[in-house]
C-alpha cells in the first residue's frame, strides 16, 4: 500500500511548487494510472514513491510518503529498492550496461536471486516483452522502442511488490504498448503486485487500470475507479487530458438518448453498445 | 553506431574463454611487444591480433582499428623520425634535416609497439561482457564488487563519452552547423562551445545511471551474488599457457 | 522533394533498410508507420543525409545525399531526433530557439522577432534552464525551436511523445500550417489518431522494407496490412471494421453517431 499524505515539494530552483498537496491512497493490489498534462507533476510524483525525492533531488518538501509500511524520509532509495521497482521516464540514463543481458542480469545479481532462478526471469522478462532475439545485443545499437523494452525487462525481472512506471510505452508501437499493458495486467492480477503507471494513452489505462488519477499543475484534480473518472470529461480536458474515443462516443450517443449502458472501455464493449443501439 | 571498445556479440571461442583468461591473454600480447627487440616478433603480434579478430568474427572492425592507429602512427612517426640525429645518414633533405637509420629503425619500433600493445586490449574488450569482467574480478580475483563495477564503468565510460560527443554533433549537424567540414580547423571552432553542454550531459547521464543503478539495488549486492561462475577450464589455461610463452619469447627472440 | 531509389541501408554486414524506393512531392504531408525496430529511425536519418545509402540513391531538395553535406541539407530541413535531449545545448530556452535561428538565417532583427513569437506561440519561458523541464516541456521547446525556423522540409522522428493531449493537437496544428504554407512532412509516429487525423499519405515499413504508400484513409482501413506491420488501426475505424456493412466510412466520432442514426432509421 501507497499513502501519500499532504505532499508538496518545490525543487531547488523551481518557481512553483511541483507538487501542491498531495493526498493518494493507493491499495494494495492496485493498478493505479496517472495521466495529466505535461509539467503537471506526474514524475515528481514518482519520485516522492521511489525515493528519489527527497533524497536525491533536493527542495522543500511537506508532507509524508510510505510505501508498504516504509517512510520514503527515513528510508533510503536503496532501502526501498527491495520493495520498489521503477521504469523511469528518460529510460536511456537508467541503463547502467552495454549488453541487454548484462542489464537484466544487473537487478537480478544485486538482490541475490538464487542462480537457477535467474535464467528463467531473465528468459520470461525478455520474452513477455519480446526482445528475446535482442539478449546479446549491444544496448548502443537498438531502436529507441527497444531499448525501452530492455529497461521494462529489466524492472519485471525483479518482481517487486510495486512497480512505478513512467510512460513504460511512450516510444512504443501500438501492439507493443498493448503487450506490455497485458503484461501489467497479468503481474498485478497473477502476483498482486501493486502498479502505478504513468501514461499519455488514455484508452490503455481506461482498459487495464482499476484506478485513474488526473492530474494538472502539481495538483491531483481528479481520483477515483476508472468508470467514475471517466464521467468528469470536462475536468479532464481542462487538465489537457482527452477521454478515449470510444468513451465520446458513448457520451454522443448517451445526449442523443440512444444509449442508456455502461461506459465502454475496450472495443469489444463499445461494439456490443453501438450494436445495442442499433438492435 | 557502435565504436571500437563496444561489445560485439558472438559466440567463438574467443567469446567463450574466461574473462580472465582473456585479459591475460591480451595483456601479455601487449607485453611481448613491449619487451621485444625484434620488430618481425611485433609484426607478428599484429598478424596474430587479426587473425584472433577473425576468429571472433570482428576481423573488418579490427582492420578498421588498425587503420585508424596506422594514421595516428604515421604521424608520430614522421615527428620521431627527424628527431632522432644519430647513426648513419639514410636521407638527407633540405633545411639540415636528415633521417638516419637508427632514427628509422627506432621510430618504426615504437609505432609497431604501440599498435602491437593497443590492439589486443581493445579487441579483447569488445569481445567481453562488461558484467562479465567485473563479476569475475568479484568471484577470482577477490576485489569488493563495488570497485570491481566501477572499473568496469569506467571503461566503458569511453565509449559512451564518444557516442555522446557523436550524437551532439550529429544533432547540431543536422540543425545547420557545419561540423561535416573538411576543414580541422573549423572544426575544432564548432566543437569548443559544445563542451560545456557536452559535460552537462554527460554528467547528467551519469547521475541518472547512479541514481537508477541504486533503485536496481546496487547497494544490496552481496560478493556470492554472481549468476555466472567462472571457472577456468583447459581451454583457459592452454590460451595462458601460450600467451606467457609468447611474452617469454619475446624477450629472447634473436632476430 | 524527397526520392529513395532502391535505398539499402546495411552496418556492420546488417541489412537494416531493405531496397526502399519511394517519392515525397512539395507540399506532402505523410506519416511513417511501423513496428518498433522496423527501421523508420533509419529512414529518416537516411533522409537528410546523417546517415548514407549503402546501396541506390537518395535525392532531397535536388540534392543527392551522398555528394553533399548534411549541414547544408540542415539549411532548408527541421529534423527531430527521436530523443530530443540530443539537441539541446544552451541552459537558456530562449538561447536554444535563438541557436536555431541562427543556424539557418542572418537577419538579426528577423531572429528576435521569431524567438519571441516562438516562445509566446509555445507558452515557454524563455529564461528557464531546459535541464530542469519536464521530458514533455523538453519535447515542445525542441520542436519549438524547429518550427520556428519554419523550414521547406520537416523530419519529424515521433514528434508527439511525452505530449499530453492538447499540446498534441497544438503541436500537430502548428505543423499542418506550416504545411499549408507548403513545406512538405514526414513524421515518424506510432499514434495512429493523429496519423489518421492530420496525415494524407501513410507509408508502412516493416522489418526494414517498405510494405505499403499509400492515402491514409485507405491505409488505415487495411487491417491485414497493418497486422502484417504488427499495428493497429485506430479505435474508431477498429470499431466500425468489426461492426462491419454499414459502417464502411466512419472515420471520426460524428461519422459514427450518424451511421447509428442512419441504421436505425433504416430499420425503424
Ligand atoms: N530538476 C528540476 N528543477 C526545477 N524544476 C523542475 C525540475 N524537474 C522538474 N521541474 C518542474 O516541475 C514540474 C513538474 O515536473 P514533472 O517532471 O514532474 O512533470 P511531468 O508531469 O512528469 O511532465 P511530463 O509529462 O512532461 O513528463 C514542471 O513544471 C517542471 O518544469
Ligand atoms: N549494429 C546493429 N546490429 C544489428 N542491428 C542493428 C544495428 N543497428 C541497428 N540495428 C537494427 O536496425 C533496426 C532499425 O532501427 P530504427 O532505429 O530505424 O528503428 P525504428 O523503426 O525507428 O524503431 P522505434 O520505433 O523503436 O524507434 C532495429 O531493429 C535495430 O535493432
Ligand atoms: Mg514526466
Ligand atoms: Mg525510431
Amino acid at each position: 500500500m501507497i499513502r501519500i499524505s499532504g505532499l508538496s515539494f518545490k525543487y531547488d530552483g523551481g518557481r512553483e511548487e511541483a507538487l501542491k498537496n498531495i493526498d493518494i491512497t493507493v491499495c494494495k493490489g492496485d493498478f493505479f494510472g496517472v495521466i495529466g498534462s505535461s509539467g503537471a507533476g506526474k514524475t515528481t510524483l514518482l519520485h516522492a514513491i521511489n525515493g528519489i525525492i527527497p533524497h536525491h533531488f533536493h527542495g522543500d518538501y511537506y508532507g509524508s510518503v510510505e510505501v508498504n509500511g516504509l517512510d520514503t524520509i527515513d528510508n533510503k532509495p536503496e532501502q526501498l529498492a527491495g520493495t520498489v521497482g521503477s521504469v523511469r521516464q528518460d529510460f536511456e540514463s537508467q541503463m547502467v550496461s552495454s549488453v541487454v543481458e548484462d542489464e537484466i542480469l544487473f537487478g537480478l545479481e544485486n538482490f541475490s536471486v538464487p542462480r537457477d532462478e535467474i535464467e528463467k526471469r531473465m528468459t520470461d522478462a525478455l520474452d513477455k516483452t519480446g526482445i528475446r532475439n535482442l539478449r546479446e545485443r549491444n544496448i548502443a545499437t537498438l531502436s529507441g522502442g527497444q531499448k525501452q523494452k530492455v529497461a521494462i525487462s529489466a524492472i519485471i525481472a525483479l518482481m517487486p511488490d510495486v512497480l512505478v512506471l513512467d510512460e513504460p510505452t511512450g516510444e512504443l508501437d501500438p501492439q507493443s504498448s498493448r503487450q506490455i499493458f497485458q503484461l501489467l495486467g497479468e503481474l498485478n492480477e497473477k502476483h498482486g503486485i501493486t502498479i502505478v503507471v504513468v501514461e499519455q494513452k488514455i484508452m490503455l489505462l481506461c482498459e487495464f487500470a482499476r484506478s485513474l488519477a488526473v492530474m494538472d499543475r502539481g495538483r491531483v484534480v481528479l481520483n477515483g475507479p476508472v468508470s467514475e473518472v471517466l464521467k468528469s470529461s470536462r475536468e479532464m480536458e481542462s487538465a489537457g487530458v482527452n477521454c478515449p474515443r470510444v468513451v465520446t462516443l458513448a457520451d454522443r450517443l448517451r445526449n442523443e438518448n440512444l444509449y442508456m449502458g455502461p461506459v465502454p472501455v475496450n472495443i469489444p464493449e463499445a461494439e456490443n453498445m453501438v450494436r445495442s443501439t442499433t438492435l | 553506431m557502435g565504436g571500437f571498445l563496444d561489445y560485439s556479440p558472438g559466440d567463438s571461442f574467443l567469446h567463450r574463454l574466461n574473462p580472465l583468461a582473456k585479459i591475460f591473454l591480451s595483456l601479455m600480447l601487449s607485453v611481448s611487444c613491449f619487451v621485444t627487440d625484434s620488430s618481425i616478433f611485433c609484426l607478428m603480434i599484429i598478424l596474430l591480433n587479426i587473425a584472433m579478430a577473425a576468429v571472433a568474427g570482428i576481423s573488418s572492425r579490427a582492420l578498421a582499428m588498425l587503420r585508424t592507429l596506422i594514421k595516428f602512427c604515421a604521424f608520430l612517426f614522421f615527428i620521431q623520425v627527424f628527431f632522432i640525429r644519430e647513426g648513419n645518414i639514410l636521407l638527407s633533405l633540405p633545411f639540415n634535416v636528415y633521417v638516419t637509420d637508427k632514427g628509422a629503425m627506432f621510430s618504426l619500433m615504437m609505432v609497431l609497439r604501440l599498435i602491437g600493445a593497443t590492439l589486443p586490449l581493445a579487441l579483447m574488450l569488445s569481445i567481453t561482457k562488461m558484467n562479465d569482467l567485473s563479476n569475475v574480478l568479484v568471484e577470482r580475483v577477490g576485489i569488493p564488487y563495488k570497485y570491481a563495477f566501477s572499473l568496469t564503468t569506467a571503461i566503458r565510460f569511453i565509449p559512451v563519452f564518444t557516442a555522446e560527443m557523436a550524437g551532439i554533433m550529429e544533432a547540431q549537424t543536422a540543425r545547420g552547423v557545419a561540423f561535416d567540414t573538411k576543414n580541422i580547423f573549423k572544426k575544432i571552432g564548432l566543437i569548443f562551445p559544445l563542451c560545456v553542454p557536452l559535460l552537462i550531459t554527460s554528467v547528467r547521464k551519469i547521475e541518472g545511471a547512479a541514481i537508477s543503478a541504486e533503485l536496481r539495488g546496487f547497494n544490496c549486492r552481496k560478493r556470492e551474488s554472481g549468476y555466472k561462475s567462472y571457472p577456468f577450464k583447459t581451454a583457459d589455461i592452454g590460451v595462458s599457457i601460450f600467451a606467457l610463452t609468447l611474452a617469454v619469447a619475446g624477450v629472447f627472440i634473436p632476430f | 522533394m524527397i526520392r529513395f531509389d532502391n535505398v539499402s541501408y546495411s552496418t556492420n554486414g546488417i541489412k537494416i533498410i531493405s531496397d526502399v524506393s519511394f517519392e515525397l512531392k512539395k507540399g506532402d504531408f505523410t506519416a511513417l508507420i511501423g513496428a518498433n525496430g522496423a527501421g523508420k529511425s533509419t529512414v529518416a536519418r537516411l533522409c537528410n543525409g546523417l546517415l548514407k545509402p549503402s546501396r541506390g540513391a537518395v535525392n532531397v531538395g535536388g540534392f543527392d545525399t551522398a555528394l553533399v553535406r548534411t549541414s547544408r541539407i540542415a539549411k532548408f530541413t527541421g529534423f527531430l531526433f527521436q530523443d530530443p535531449d540530443r539537441q539541446i545545448c544552451k541552459n537558456r530556452v530562449r538561447d536554444e530557439i535563438r541557436f536555431s535561428l541562427e543556424c539557418v538565417m542572418e537577419d538579426r532583427a528577423e531572429i528576435e522577432m521569431r524567438c519571441e513569437r516562438t516562445l509566446k506561440a509555445f507558452s515557454l519561458d524563455g529564461e528557464r534552464d531546459p535541464f530542469s523541464m519536464s521530458r514533455g516541456e523538453r519535447q515542445r521547446l525542441v520542436l519549438a525551436s524547429i518550427l520556428a525556423t519554419e523550414p521547406e522540409l520537416l523530419l519529424l522522428d515521433e514528434p508527439t511523445t511525452g505530449l499530453d493531449y492538447r499540446e498534441c493537437m497544438h503541436i500537430m496544428e502548428c505543423i499542418s500550417v506550416i504545411n499549408r504554407k507548403g513545406a512538405t512532412v514526414l513524421m515518424v509516429s506510432h499514434d495512429m489518431e493523429i496519423v489518421q487525423d492530420f496525415t494524407r499519405e501513410v507509408m508502412v515499413l516493416n522489418d526494414g522494407s517498405l510494405l505499403a504508400h499509400g492515402r491514409t484513409k485507405d491505409i488505415i482501413r487495411d487491417e491485414s496490412l497493418l497486422a502484417r506491420a504488427s499495428l493497429l488501426p485506430p479505435q474508431i475505424t477498429e470499431l466500425a471494421l468489426r461492426l462491419g456493412a454499414g459502417y464502411e466510412n466512419v472515420i471520426t466520432v460524428d461519422d459514427m453517431v450518424s451511421a447509428v442514426k442512419k441504421k436505425r432509421g433504416g430499420a425503424e
